[in-house]
């Protein structure tokens, strides 16, 4: 079947009531885990992974998906109202959004970023659906060595999230193949670095770590600082002018672009692309200089971008199972709980589910657009409740999810062990991204090796003999030099915001 | 103040670990007649991880230092609320399963509200009740998620 038929077939599963259903639910908590400052999509996703745990693979996807792309745009209604990005990808908007706002013009501020952002989702799922089969296609004839090689692309491509520190970046990721040790071997069915402790014979899960580091990690910072919510901006008509729709036009077409494009390459990270586009649309106004005082083309491009950026990231999780982001890497998480392996495979076994998830994605692009303008007064009342409130909910969430994955007060204990490993984090600098994908790619990467290996007698040559195997092991190699030339330039910001 | 101390601890730290895994590591199978055994990657992992702590001391220790942020170290009223939240987590997870959910979020509810800010005690009793009964109803009878009853069977 060509790709509009088995697209037109994702439609027909995607609109079944259950399921559009589920993408309506997963877009409004995905909003509202956005809207929390400090928890972000990553944390966001993870701690809501439990509500879809009684679903069928279909419809957990598209609810997951749905509160991805939903807290992606959480994050811009916290960073135009009250000047806290809710995921670091937005702290961009925080420039010219907050300022929108103290002008009495939040409304438009907060109506160009969905729009903008329905339009970036959109093409870029377009991408996803036109790239999908040639991708898979080409990637089905990989074998061990080709697969070990396109892990190492992954994984050297994390040198990328690094920002002031390559070595602080560095050790993240090793730290995230050493957990990913702990537990049964992959090949020899060996325990590794269990101690006699049953609960870790399956390793460390991703949703423990991952709501750990970033969501008890940001509770401990915020119960720290003591964070009060001020909230005082009010909102005005969400109409765009005549001039807003004229200067956003261009902003909005190139942030897709960029975010599109950027999203294929796994290891960016959500910021570069927010931040790319901010610098564009700045060099492409004529007032430069009143970029920082409320320009609406500060808010279009980077929240475009974004979105676009998200949905793309996409492309390389479902066609290569290279997860670009943390977010990205929980959603494997998911999949994989669900028995569906990312990567080609996916597209040959399981079409069915595929192509109805990525249907979904439109749709969710749709309902996000149509959901958020009318629900922005929810979102200022969620705003308004104090912090301390919120901050105690959000752990009590937290707990839930721990524990549903596996009913396990275990999970629990590592989730306070993670959070406090992200605490520590944060106060050094060092980045967390790195380890949450290291810690999913590394058994793959692991696995991919000793079959090779396996295939060769041991023979490491067989990595170099074939050439798709050797060009993707240049690739890495290519990326790891010139990450860490780029890692000699002073560059500014702090590494644990990635 | 500079984060040349914290570095060089962490720098220590990491060293340490991967010292404790090489070893572990070396316990295991290096290698075998089909290729690498279990304990291949852990040991390279770490002798890499200790490269990069080599690396961290020396740049801490010869490399010009940042600046010290000035929130790095909190006030002793942060710690007590950080405190707060940790002890909350670790009873959490020693009497979660023998008291059940309701009862045991109903009190780290209660302890972090009145720990962490100040609220009306009204305000305190909804949200407590709804974080532990409302969240254990929703997801148990509505999601079908199990939650610990604990020995009274809530």
């Amino acid at each position: 079947m060509d790709t509009f038929g088995l697209l037109m077939g994702g439609f027909a599963t995607a609109l079944q009531p259950t399921n559009l259903l589920y993408a309506v639910v997963g877009c409004v908590l995905g909003t509202l885990v956005g809207v929390l400052p400090g928890v972000g999509p990553a944390a966001g996703t993870a701690i809501l992974i439990p509500i879809t745990v009684a679903l069928d693979p279909t419809g957990a996807i598209i609810m997951l998906a749905a509160i991805y792309y939903g807290a992606m745009y959480g994050g811009t209604i916290t960073s135009v109202l009250i000047n806290v990005p809710g995921e670091a990808a937005s702290a961009v908007t925080c420039l010219d959004g907050y300022q929108m706002a103290k002008r009495g013009r939040a409304g438009p501020a907060l109506a160009v970023a969905a729009i903008g952002s329905f339009i970036g989702g959109t093409v870029a799922t377009m991408g996803l659906v036109l790239l999908a089969l040639p991708l898979t296609r080409f990637a089905l004839r990989f074998g061990p060595p080709e697969f070990f090689g396109l892990m190492v692309v992954g994984l050297s491509l994390v040198t990328g999230l690094a920002g002031r520190s390559l070595v602080r970046a560095l050790v993240s990721a090793i730290l995230g193949l050493l957990l990913a040790q702990i537990g049964i071997d992959p090949v020899m069915g060996a325990p590794r670095f269990t101690f006699g402790q049953m609960e870790l014979l399956d390793g460390f899960g991703i949703v423990p770590v991952v709501m750990g580091l970033f969501g008890i990690g940001e509770i401990l910072m915020n119960a720290e600082a003591r964070a009060v919510q001020v909230f005082d901006t009010k909102v005005s008509s969400l109409v765009l002018t005549k001039q807003d729709i004229k200067d956003s036009a261009m902003p909005v077409a190139r942030g897709t672009g960029i975010g599109f494009f950027l999203g294929l390459i796994p290891g960016v990270g959500a910021i570069v692309p927010t931040f790319l586009s901010y610098a564009v649309e700045k060099k492409a106004s004529k007032t430069p200089e009143r970029f920082g005082t409320g320009m609406i083309e500060g808010v279009a491009g980077p929240e475009t971008a974004n979105n676009a950026y998200a949905n793309a990231a996409l492309i390389p999780l479902f066609t290569l199972g290279i997860p670009g982001s943390p977010t990205t890497a929980i959603l494997m998480g998911a999949l994989m709980m669900n028995g569906l392996v990312p990567g080609p495979g996916l597209f040959k076994e399981h079409p069915q589910f595929v192509w109805a998830v990525i249907a979904s994605f439109y749709i969710g692009n749709l309902i996000l657009l149509i959901l958020n303008l009318p629900f922005i007064p929810v979102w200022v009342a969620v705003l308004k409740i104090p912090y301390s409130i919120l901050l105690t909910l959000v752990l009590g969430f937290c707990v839930v999810g721990a524990y549903s994955l596996s009913n396990s007060v275990f999970d629990i204990g590592a989730m306070l062990a993670f959070g406090i490993l992200g605490y520590l984090f944060k106060k050094l600098d060092i980045p967390t991204a790195p380890l949450v994908l290291t810690l999913v790619l590394g058994p793959l990467m692991e696995r991919g090796l000793r079959q090779s290996l396996e295939m060769s007698r041991g023979d490491f040559s067989i990595f170099f003999s074939r050439p798709l195997s050797a060009m993707l092991l240049a690739i890495a190699a290519l990326v790891i030099v010139t990450s860490t030339f780029r890692a000699l330039a002073p560059v500014r910001g702090a590494d644990s915001q990635i | 103040m500079t984060m040349r101390r914290p570095y060089q601890i962490t720098g220590i730290v990491l060293l340490l670990l991967a010292g404790f895994v090489a070893v572990e590591s070396l316990r295991l199978r290096y290698y075998t007649s089909l290729g690498p055994g279990p304990g291949f990657f852990p040991f390279w992992l770490s002798v890499i991880l200790g490269g990069l702590a080599v690396v961290m001391l020396l740049q801490a220790g010869l490399g010009r230092p940042d600046p010290m942020p000035a929130d790095f170290f909190a006030s002793r009223g942060g710690y007590l609320r950080m405190g707060a939240v940790v002890a909350a987590m670790v009873a959490t997870t020693l009497v979660l399963e023998p008291l059940g959910f309701c009862l045991t979020m109903l009190a780290v509810y209660l302890f972090l509200l009145l720990t962490l800010g100040r609220q009306r005690a009204l305000v305190v009793a909804l949200v407590a009740l709804g974080g532990s009964f409302g969240v254990y109803h929703l997801f148990v009878r509505w999601l079908h998620v199990p939650l610990p009853r604990g020995l009274l069977s809530w």
